[in-house]
């Protein structure tokens, strides 16, 4: 009883729903390209069934490291979103929210405007300065009277987001005629070499996801208010300080690879919320990892074959597939 | 650490001071609550009823002074093993949206579970036991943002049943609830509290703290200034002392409590004109 059937089987259709459009969008980017290679022709190369070849190497070289980087970054995106929206109750809290962002869109800039010759760097950059934004971010908000409270965090997060956007903008009057370089990073493009940039940051993707799978049963607590959250032995800034290092870790990750695609954390969540009818944590994680991968390697399709060859900036491609379905679901949710 | 045993309070807070943002809001507040006691802490606002209650609860750190729940340090006991321990149903909780009156509950037994581990047939059972106590099982399918005040007040108390603590804090449950809602959600702690259950509940209500605890608290700017059978503590002199008004509790042995209250100020006019 406690857990009606309905409940149950809207939330699982959900789930199914979502697998069911990952495996369509990672089918469909492995197969569709430059060269449409048949499904058969893509399962036997996967399986190692296939001679070497032309084929084999699309498949193999080019296409499957792009589209797990798009899995990677988004289900890392959609948790980040996820755990920040639980944590800090706060239905427009993304990675923007803590700095994150703006932190990573300055490492980025820096790099390429200031060392166009270690354009190598440029992950990097991205990854430090998201880490450096949150951290200042949690420095301020953790310190002093009301430390660790919602608006505490998110004013901070605004405050510093503004600070590096404002850097940003300055580097870029400083070095107008390198801006082009700039505008892909900002748009969200997935990397060519994405194996190599994945070997270098599995780690944050894996100890962020590990981090949001612990953090499921702390924020349903804290959903019911900080001191129902303590009444059943939780720290309420705690689990907000753990909330906000899982979502650093993860967005600055996907930023290093992808660029900037605050949409999708932001948004994500939400139709997962509004297509299960709950906001149990149980649900709203897993279900935002999988919506979120779905979402940005279907929108990385589109960006590589519309204007094939030229390969696009997924960033768009994933706001006009989002919004849409975004829109009607919240006109059908009450 | 002391180990419980049958004979400790459930409840035992000796002294205690907090203060907070710097000031000091408790100056020496002591209570005790026996396994099957209602306790009522009562104050005019501002008292620290509140603060005291969450210092026991072991929400707030005080400065000075010693809170113990069945018999262990709540300073030194933490997170589930405390919430094992003692409930504590807080003032004004938040709603959240999406989330039905059962997901709730079964929220409340989390501190029975270890980190990822699921519920076992033990949780569902003391889940089911929570919803059907306190009359929500008929609406646990309900989201929490479609319940009225009354509903809600009663799905805190299931939230703080499903934790299955010797101790249960309340932290003015019925302030904001209609007559019938109040009286229901007082019946509940009262019956709790017949059924072994240790309460301590913070009231505004002097006639309704007359009528359902065993023992009354008073405290007035920080500190417990009495302690003792309702009747007894609620006396016409010390309701002017610390609410500065002049009332009296009348009480029958058949429970009926009600607070005469001079609301206009007319006994002291009248005393006025016969000197």
């Amino acid at each position: 009883m406690a857990l009606t059937v309905t409940t149950v089987a809207r939330r699982s259709a959900v789930i199914v729903a979502a697998l069911v459009a990952l495996l369509a969008a990672v089918g469909a980017s492995l197969a569709i390209g430059a060269v449409d290679i048949p499904l058969a022709t893509v399962i036997d190369a996967l399986f190692g069934d296939l001679a070497d070849g032309p084929e084999r190497k699309i498949v193999m070289d080019i296409r499957l490291p792009t589209t797990v980087e798009a899995v990677a970054v988004g289900a890392a995106l959609g948790v980040a979103g996820a755990v920040l929206q639980g944590a800090l109750a706060n239905p427009l809290a993304s990675p923007d929210v803590i700095g994150v962002t703006a932190g990573a869109g300055f490492g980025a800039t820096l790099i390429l405007l200031a060392f166009p010759g270690s354009v190598a760097l440029l992950p990097v950059g991205a990854l430090v300065f998201g880490l450096v934004a949150a951290a200042v971010v949690f420095a301020i908000a953790w310190t002093g009277r009301n430390r660790g409270g919602v608006t505490q965090v998110i004013l901070a997060g605004i405050a510093v987001a503004a600070l590096f956007g404002a850097a940003t903008t300055g580097l870029m009057t400083a070095f107008p005629d390198r801006v082009q370089s700039v505008v892909f990073f900002m748009a969200g493009g997935l990397t060519p070499n994405a194996w190599i940039d994945l070997e270098s940051f599995w780690p944050y993707f894996v100890v962020g996801l590990a981090l949001a799978l612990v953090l499921i049963r702390p924020l349903d607590r804290l959903a019911l208010g900080d001191d129902v959250a303590a009444s059943l032995g939780s720290r309420p800034q705690l689990i907000r300080l753990g909330a906000g290092i899982c979502a650093a870790v993860l967005a600055s990750a996907a930023a290093a690879l992808v660029g900037l695609l605050s949409f999708l954390g932001l948004v994500v969540p939400h139709l997962v919320r509004m297509a299960g009818g709950t906001s149990s944590h149980s649900f709203v994680i897993p279900a935002s990892a999988l919506a979120g991968a779905a979402l940005l390697t279907a929108g990385d399709v589109l960006a590589r074959n519309v204007a094939a060859p030229t390969v696009l900036p997924v960033g768009p491609f994933m706001v006009v597939l989002g919004v849409p379905l975004f829109l009607w679901l919240l006109r059908r949710t009450a | 650490m002391t180990v419980a045993s049958g004979h400790e309070p459930a409840l035992d807070a000796r002294d205690v001071y907090v203060r907070l943002g710097g000031a000091p809001i408790l100056h020496g507040a002591s209570l005790r609550v026996d396994r099957g006691q209602l306790v009522a802490l009562v104050g005019p606002n501002g008292a620290g009823k509140s603060t005291f209650a969450r210092a026991a609860a072991g929400i707030l750190r005080p400065a000075r002074g010693e809170v113990r729940c069945m018999g262990h340090d709540v300073r030194r006991t933490r997170g589930r093993r405390l919430a094992r321990l003692r409930a504590f149903v807080p003032q004004r909780p938040r709603v959240p949206e999406g989330i039905t009156v059962a997901e709730a509950v079964r929220i409340g037994r989390s501190p029975h579970l270890r980190p990822l581990a699921r519920a076992t047939r033990r949780d569902r059972d003391a889940v089911e036991r929570a919803l059907e106590r306190t009359g929500t099982a008929r609406f646990a399918h309900r989201r929490l943002t479609t319940l009225s005040g009354g509903e809600l007040q009663r799905v805190q108390i299931a939230i703080a049943l499903a934790q299955e603590a010797p101790l249960l804090l309340a932290d003015e449950p019925t302030s904001q609830l209609d007559l019938g809602a109040t009286v229901s959600v007082a019946r509940l702690l009262r019956n709790l509290a017949e059924e072994g259950l240790a309460v301590l509940l913070v009231v505004h209500d002097l006639a309704l703290a007359a009528a359902l605890a065993d023992e009354v608290v008073v405290m007035s700017d920080g500190r417990t200034v009495a302690s003792g059978e309702p009747r007894e503590v609620l006396a016409p002199d010390r309701l002017r002392e610390v609410w500065k008004v002049e009332a009296r509790l009348d009480a029958d042995e058949a429970g009926h409590t009600a607070l005469r209250v001079d609301w206009l100020g007319a006994a002291r006019e009248l005393e006025g004109e016969l000197r």
